[in-house]
């Protein structure tokens, strides 16, 4: 046999299987394969963990610069009656902001989804879906306790403040960029006597309880976590 | 010789692989099958080339029907849902290993014996020197 033919013959199946490599090199590159796929799952499931475990240290770090600097605050204005008199006027303006733990009296409303309605048990004509709470209803329970005059609100630890939105996702309710799900704990801190109008017959509460499972008490010290998001303006000056 | 054709083949193909469009998702899996085969070819060739005994007929055959049978049998496996594929490229791979093994202890074996050579002629240069 002739050398020269079989480096020829080996040359050309060479040709064919580089090309035939790099054919399928370029058409794995755009579709995302299932090991590939796994890897890079993998790859953000490890940087989720270390973002959480960097942004935990962090908090932990901002906790203990407020804490210095509320002291650093208090000691330099012990002396002097206008600083002091700001000194107050920042502290309640952070408490407003919801920027500051805050407690109190108030009320404590438990809103879940009914239990003892299932698909099975329904009637023909009714809906499932009015026996689970919706982000409509805790818009409106939120509004009716600010209407009662509350000074601090939260759902589920997370504060009400000014640039909060509750929305439905899907199966959860967003509260401050966070997911909640029922059992919702809403907090409130105001006049314990002008909550009690709250559950009046044909208020919003009451319309609830016909299809959802609420329970209302009053307590001497709720304790109201501050807002952890940012505040921040873009257009305002 | 064969290495240069080996690599010169590489390279063209490499620039004309990239060159050319790229086949649709569904297919991908029959051509990496093709691909294993032809690797398999390739060794095959290679090994008998070493040993002498190559023959063009078996190789080109080989290089086919291996890889049409890898290809009908990766078909068979989607319709069945069994991964028949996956016999292919144990069965290809292993034999790959096996040609490389075999090209490996011939270069073992050639380097050592050239060692004992020149070992050989060395003594045989300082008998003659001795001896004068």
């Amino acid at each position: 046999m002739n050398k020269n033919r079989i480096a020829i013959t080996l040359g050309i199946v060479c040709l064919v299987l580089t090309i035939a490599i790099s054919v399928q090199i370029k058409t794995m590159k755009g579709t995302s394969s299932t090991v590939s796929k796994r890897f890079s799952e993998d790859n953000l499931r490890d940087e989720v963990l270390k973002w959480k475990e960097k942004y935990e240290t962090e908090t932990l770090n901002l906790d203990n610069a407020e804490k210095r600097l509320a002291t650093v605050r208090e000691e330099s204005t012990k002396n002097d009656t206008t600083a002091s008199a700001k000194e107050e006027q920042i502290t309640l303006n952070n408490n407003l902001l919801g920027i500051t733990d805050v407690e109190g009296k108030g009320i404590e409303i438990i809103v879940k989804d009914n239990s003892s309605i299932t698909s099975e048990t329904i009637g023909v004509l009714d809906d499932i879906s009015n026996y689970i709470v919706h982000d409509n209803d805790l818009r409106n329970i939120v509004n009716e306790l600010k209407n009662a005059g509350a000074e601090a609100i939260s759902i589920n630890g997370q504060r009400i403040v000014s640039t909060t939105a509750i929305t439905c996702i899907g199966n959860v309710i967003k509260i401050n960029d966070e997911k909640v799900t029922s059992p919702f704990v809403i907090k409130a801190i105001g006049f314990p006597e002008r909550f009690e109008t709250l559950s009046r017959s044909g208020g919003i509460l009451d319309n609830l309880d016909d299809y959802l499972e609420i329970s209302t008490r009053k307590l001497d010290n709720v304790k109201i976590p501050k807002y952890t998001g940012v505040i921040a303006s873009k257009y305002m000056k | 010789m064969i290495l240069i054709a080996i690599i010169i083949g590489c390279i063209i193909g490499a620039i004309i692989g990239i060159n050319i469009p790229t086949i649709p998702y569904t297919y991908s899996g029959y051509l990496a099958i093709a691909i294993v085969a032809a690797l398999d070819s390739v060794f095959g060739g290679i090994t008998s080339t070493l040993k002498k005994n190559f023959d063009m007929k078996i190789f080109i055959s080989g290089f086919f029907v291996n890889a049409i049978l890898a290809m009908a049998l990766t078909y068979l496996g989607e319709k069945l849902n069994v991964d028949i594929y996956l016999a292919a490229v144990i069965v290809f791979v292993g034999r790959m290993f096996n040609n490389l093994g075999t090209i490996r202890r011939y270069y073992v074996e050639k380097i050592t014996t050239r060692k004992i050579i020149a070992k050989a002629e060395a003594t045989i240069k300082e008998a003659n020197e001795e001896n004068k």
